[in-house]
């Protein structure tokens, strides 16, 4: 800890601090690892989910990544309970969601949790696709992994049939759903030490060179078409809701092989109209909920490109199926 | 090496683009007005969080300024801009003003303004012209890296609370102008060696500044950090929504991204979108890209308690671009939103 510069320690109580509806407790983990498909490996570090008995927050271990996904309901009150050990440093911050200042997660804007616990409290307002990332060094910490989805679900409709689900409050209803969320590796960011670059040197953060390309945690050359975490397998007359997070740093576009998709909400947010199209130009952090009902049998692959943000050359693509029986 | 009129940013150069509460300040006018402004073309050195000096270049009020980026202008349609380009370095530089959506031609360029020479535009601006737009030097395909570019907004005629009629409402109104630099281009051009072919950015700024975080040298001094550069920083009480003019003056795509409230997003590269979306992140796109957004100053709505005051980041989520050097990361393009 000591060869980290700019970084705020503290993990105080909560402001405020009421009994929630609904508790998550996250652990860290720094010893991971992801397997591509060339068979080759990089280190992961990611967030546990202490409640399942994963991990404990000496942080040595590993885990599953992406990171357990936090899911709530519109207007819960939940905490986030974040333990890390005294040798490391980190925050969560649950991107797209606005808490206080002190519940934001932004290392700089409040703490960096070390040796103890910090409970994020917050009440989403606004149902849709989130997700929640570290905010401690966060070009390295995002990149090696630190993140997890985070879907708030609307309050369920009380004219709904039991077991509804919808997007949000009056939005479409689905039957499927699928959480993709594309992100690219740089294996030479994946040898470096949590503090990596804080107390200045080059260390590379200005410069993301990624040679693999995922979704979900999964390699987007081959695996991703038919992993079952990550492929869709849907029958015929079923609504799929896809939620797309832009979890790279570099722009991505997202093809969904012909398939013509409704967007109906972004950032969390219901769009005024929905939003016809076969293809999303994305970039980093952000979010897309598409509708899609496919009108025949069939499969169709949905292709990301990665797209350097300087040169807009793409660097690599994931890609995945739709299944439709 | 270009000697005339060598200046050092971030000491009396910088101090002297810092005016009233940085925020555009505009009041309506029923007749319209003939804006004149006078830029002087000067060079010198700013120095980067990491200690290291960069060759750059600005349009500045003065001969003796160095202003990255130029002091911005703000006139209302049917006004005329007169701008009178003075170059004080020994090569050749422009001046253009780009068109309102892309692939629009310039609205307005003096053409060649050879070392020590000086030219003059006058321009009146036409009924659909309102917009924000990026001023810059194209003369090569990358001064405008070097830092000479400002921002340019124009108002509807008569109008203070609407970027474009019929535009939802705003209060106050700032730019924030991103650039990226690579010193090993600013230094072939000091040097006046070979441009290289490819350019990796190392240090990222908003409105030519980067953040320094609590315990930086430097950190909470508005005319050296981000943070607190008023013309960056958006600070407002509740319902004090801010248009925010995003220009992109540098060579790398970004993802610009809000804390606390999300963003109402009106125009793409110009053209004002079908519909308002409501967005925590927005793409603002190199080759000279921008867009127009509201920041609202609503209640953080996922607050528990409720909070009306606080302290947010706006960041960009590229996150090389929140790094100088390769390292440090908290000193890129970042700024804060301080709800009072």
């Amino acid at each position: 800890m000591s060869d980290a510069c700019y970084v705020y320690p503290d993990a105080p109580a909560t402001p405020g601090r009421v009994t929630p509806d609904v508790l998550f407790r996250r652990g860290i983990y720094m010893n991971g690892s992801m397997s591509f498909d060339d068979g080759k490996s990089v280190t992961i570090w990611g967030f546990t989910d202490l409640a399942a008995g994963q991990g404990q927050d000496d942080g040595m271990g590993g885990g599953s990544f992406p990171s357990p996904a936090i899911r709530v309901t519109e207007g819960q009150i939940v905490h986030t309970e974040l333990t890390v050990g005294m040798m490391w440093m980190h925050t969560i911050h649950h991107h797209g969601i606005e808490p206080s200042e002190e519940n934001d997660g932004v290392g700089h804007f409040s703490w960096d949790v070390t040796n103890g616990t910090y409970t994020y409290q917050w009440r989403p307002s606004s149902a849709g696709t989130y997700f929640y990332h570290c905010h401690t060094n966060t070009p390295l910490h995002a990149e090696m992994g630190m993140y997890g989805g985070l879907i708030v679900d609307p309050k369920p409709d009380p004219n709904d049939p039991a077991g509804t689900r919808r997007a949000f409050a009056n939005g479409p209803i689905y039957d499927v759903e699928a959480i993709w969320a594309a992100d690219e590796i740089d294996p030479a960011w994946h040898n470096l030490p949590w503090y990596a670059g804080t107390c200045g040197g080059d260390v590379g953060l200005n410069n993301l060179n990624p040679k693999y390309f995922i979704i979900s945690g999964v390699d987007g050359a081959s695996s991703a078409l038919t992993h079952p975490g990550v492929a869709v397998d849907m029958t015929l007359g079923q609504t799929l809701l896809a939620r797309y997070i832009c979890a790279g740093f570099h722009p991505q576009k997202i093809d969904f092989g012909g398939l013509t998709v409704d967007v109906v909400a972004s950032d969390g947010r219901p769009l005024p109209a929905v939003w016809q199209t076969q293809a999303i130009e994305a970039h980093s952090a952000e979010r897309y909920d598409c509708i899609i009902k496919p009108t025949t049998t069939g499969t169709w692959t949905v292709t990301v490109q990665f797209l350097h943000w300087r040169t807009g050359a793409v660097m690599g693509t994931a890609r995945t199926r739709i299944n439709v029986t | 090496m270009e000697r005339r009129g060598f200046l050092k940013a971030g000491t009396a150069g910088f101090a002297s683009l810092m005016t009233g509460t940085g925020l555009l300040s505009w009041s309506t006018r029923s007749e319209a007005a003939t804006i004149s402004k006078t830029f002087y073309i000067t060079a010198g050195t700013q120095t980067m969080p990491d200690g290291v000096s960069i060759y750059v270049k600005g349009f500045s009020d003065s001969s003796a300024d160095l202003n990255i980026p130029a002091t911005p202008i703000i006139c209302q349609e049917g006004d005329t801009l007169e701008i009178t380009v003075i170059n004080r370095l020994a090569v050749t530089h422009n001046f253009v003003i780009g068109g309102l959506k892309a692939g629009d031609a310039p609205l307005a360029s003096t053409g060649d303004i050879a070392g020590g020479g000086s030219k003059t535009i006058t321009y009146t601006i036409p009924t659909g012209k309102a917009g924000s737009y990026l001023f810059y030097d194209n003369k090569t395909n990358y001064n405008v890296f070097l830092g000479l570019h400002g921002g340019l907004a124009i108002m509807p005629a008569g109008k203070t609370n609407q970027m474009y009629s019929g535009s939802p409402t705003f209060k106050k109104q700032t730019f924030w102008i991103f650039n990226d630099i690579d010193p090993a281009l600013n230094k072939a051009v000091q040097d006046g060696t070979a441009i290289p072919t490819s350019f990796t950015p190392r240090y990222f700024t908003i409105n030519g500044l980067t953040s320094l975080p609590p315990g930086a040298p430097g950190h909470g001094d508005p005319t050296r950090d981000a943070l607190f550069d008023t013309r960056s920083q958006l600070a407002g009480y509740l319902g004090d929504r801010t248009l925010v003019r995003m220009l992109n003056a540098g060579m790398c795509t970004h993802s610009m991204h809000v804390h606390a409230n999300h963003m109402e997003w009106l125009t793409d590269r110009g053209s004002v979108r079908p519909q308002v979306w409501k967005k925590d992140t927005i793409q603002v796109r190199n080759k000279l890209g921008k867009i127009d957004a509201i920041y609202p100053f609503e209640a953080p709505p996922d607050a528990y308690p409720p909070v009306t005051t606080g302290h947010f980041p706006m960041h960009l989520h590229d996150e090389m671009s929140q790094t100088a050097g390769g390292g440090m990361y908290q000193f890129g393009a970042m700024t804060e939103i301080v709800f009072k």
